[in-house]
């Protein structure tokens, strides 16, 4: 099925909410969003065969038989390994590629769903639609979004989690993708009474990455510890948006964002708050830093703060910044050569988004991911 | 070991050393003192390799090598060590971390095996016991939330663990209350060597009673204008500064400086 979607077309089928508001926040992606448009692609291949070195990429021992693959957005027999996984999680798919995964009770170890794209012989375009419940007890899910290299593949994906009253959610979400692959993500989720969603995503690398996480703060003391880092080289585009509502009293959030961007990449960067009229007692507090390593890469910060509601605290703060030359010769003064001081730096500057990941084993894969995705020179 | 001739150096368009010759000799600990915008700094700077001093004119030759050429992680690596007057804080850079790899990087640069974590934390051990310096340090950020007088311990700290041939301390007693500077000084001559050369940067005499320099020299307006023993530090001490611009300076130059 070969389709050729112009710009409108594609912004009405990834878009949502009001025009103006919508065209709006592509503001700075409209050129890579112009490109893709301008594309033939056909639909993604779901039998592929995944590669060897994609499989290495994602077949950790700790989550064995808790795996669930999705080859070019459709859910794979063939590659997921659910043998681990017990009657308190089911995940299936349902019509129209949509799988839900229905969690209840506390499941210790977490859940890994991987998004594999391989490329057909044309440039493929993928959909696929996920609803997560929460139903109660506490749980994890690793997410992690991957493409073999030169894969001219572009994804989108939709993705509604609810967390029931009370439960909670740690969500880590690893996004590697070569240059040549987009990724679309809307991720929305509902945070009932007294839950609390943590969610801590990596974005690395992409033609055009695009992630909408709008978060619903829909019960008294609902709560969303929100933790992220871009890291772009070549001609790396990601485009983050946040938009969090905080609809009942009480409501928390903690937002820490990072962004790092080297050599021609363009990071982009909007967090919006909205604190509803009568969602009294709230506490919002948000922090982006942004770090440019070339002249050349470009990153846009947006902090945005709406507040209708009385007594609140809030508080929200962004910058755009290079690294620090005094510390840079510090390092090298005590004979450490000028990239790998730079790596520390960089690492450094990430260290704090990755701090939350209590997993010693994986915080050190995140951060080895996030290292990688820079040039290794100076 | 280290030979400075006719140094003249730029910052931002501003000539600041302006004919500078020093020889320093292994074994031997020299004293740099003078007035406030004398140049001390920007000696210690240039000598480390910060990037923004502007060399027009000069040689600085370091064991037989034209120092001026090589990047600052070189220059360490050949043991050159600048002891910071203001050291940086790094936030998120573990303070162990970047000494293994900063000890690490100059082993790997001379040929010599990396130390594994072992050995690094047992000679770490050894040389915190001199500087009376907590193991607590060691598990924050670089200097991030030092005290004053921790940050100059952790300077000569670092000095101790890298062991270089050539030490700049660079207005290292400035902010030390009496118990620090001591700490500091022990710190200092625990590794004077015949193998190891110092050169000590200060505006007090003060240091120098602890760290007796074989060679004190006076740096006025970019030029060493005296030099002598460590008597000199005494009679400097006496006089003040004012003294030394009577004695060197034309009348009308100078005197700004001090």
């Amino acid at each position: 099925m070969a389709s050729v979607p112009h710009e409108r077309d594609l912004l009405d089928e990834l878009g949502r909410g009001d025009a103006g508001a919508r065209a709006e926040s592509w503001r700075y992606s409209k050129t890579a969003l112009r490109a893709l448009s301008q594309q033939d692609f056909v639909a993604a291949d779901a039998q592929a065969e995944l590669p060897a070195a994609l499989l290495a990429q994602f077949d950790w021992p700790q989550t064995r038989g808790r795996r669930v693959v999705l080859v070019n957005g459709t859910l794979s027999e063939r590659y997921s390994d659910m043998a681990g996984i017990g009657a308190s999680i089911t995940a299936g798919v349902s019509a129209d590629n949509v799988y839900p995964i229905r969690i209840d009770g506390d499941v210790g170890a977490p859940v890994h769903v991987v998004h594999a794209s391989v490329p057909s012989a044309q440039a493929s375009r993928w959909r696929a639609s996920a609803e997560v419940t929460i139903a109660s007890g506490r749980a994890c899910i690793i997410e992690q979004h991957l493409a073999a290299e030169g894969a001219a593949v572009f994804g989108s994906l939709q993705r509604r989690y609810e967390l029931a009253a009370g439960t909670q959610l740690d969500l880590i979400s690893l996004c590697e993708l070569p240059e040549s692959a987009a990724l679309y993500r809307l991720i929305e989720a509902r945070v009932g009474a007294k839950a609390t969603l943590r969610a801590t995503h990596v974005l690395l690398g992409g033609r055009l990455q695009r992630m909408d996480l709008q978060v619903d703060l829909a019960g008294p003391e609902a709560r969303l510890e929100s933790r992220g880092v871009f890291a772009l080289r070549g001609r790396d585009h990601a485009d983050t948006q946040l938009d969090v509502r905080h609809l009942a009293r009480d409501t928390a959030c903690d937002i820490v964002w990072r962004g790092v961007a080297d050599q021609r990449a363009r990071g982009i960067f909007h967090g919006a708050i909205t604190v509803a009229a009568g969602a009294d007692g709230s506490d919002a507090v948000l922090s982006n830093k942004n770090l440019l390593l070339s002249p050349n890469a470009e990153i846009d910060t947006q902090p945005v703060l709406e507040i209708y509601a009385d007594e609140v605290k809030a508080a929200h703060g962004a910058t755009v910044g290079q690294l620090d030359e005094r510390a840079l010769f510090y390092l090298r003064s005590r004979g450490i050569p000028l990239a790998e001081a730079r790596r520390m730096m960089v690492t450094a500057f990430c260290s704090e988004v990755l701090a939350g990941v209590a997993d010693a084993d994986l915080r050190e894969r995140l951060a080895q991911r996030a290292q990688a995705a820079l040039p290794t020179s100076a | 070991m280290l030979k400075i001739e006719n140094l003249h150096v730029r910052v931002a368009g501003k000539e600041i050393l302006k004919g500078l010759s020093l020889d320093v000799k292994a074994g031997e600990v020299h004293a740099i003192m003078g007035p406030n915008g004398a140049g001390k700094s920007t000696l210690g700077n240039v000598l480390a390799g910060r990037e923004g001093y502007e060399v027009t004119q000069g040689s600085v030759v370091f064991e037989g090598r034209n120092l001026l050429d090589l990047e600052p992680e070189q220059r360490a690596a050949e043991g050159v060590f600048l002891a910071f007057q203001y050291p940086v804080e790094i936030p998120g850079v573990n303070n162990t971390y970047f000494l293994r790899a900063a000890l690490n990087a100059q082993r790997k640069h001379r040929g010599e095996a990396e130390l594994d974590s072992m050995q690094f934390l047992k000679r770490v051990r050894e040389k915190l016991a001199v500087l009376h310096l907590k193991d607590e340090l060691l598990h924050r950020a670089v200097n991030e939330g030092f005290s004053g007088g921790e940050k100059k311990r952790n300077e000569i700290f670092q000095m101790a663990l890298l062991e270089p041939r050539l030490a700049i301390l660079d207005e290292t007693d400035s902010g030390l209350d009496i118990d620090a500077l001591k700490m500091v000084a022990d710190g200092v001559n625990a590794m004077r060597s015949p193998e190891r050369a110092f050169l000590v940067v200060t505006h007090y005499q003060r240091l120098l009673d602890y760290i007796v320099p074989d060679f004190v020299h006076v740096l006025a307006d970019g030029v060493i204008v005296e030099s002598g023993d460590a008597g000199l530090a005494h009679k400097l001490e006496e006089h003040g500064y004012a003294w030394i611009a009577e004695r060197h300076l034309p009348a009308g130059a100078g005197a700004g400086a001090a």
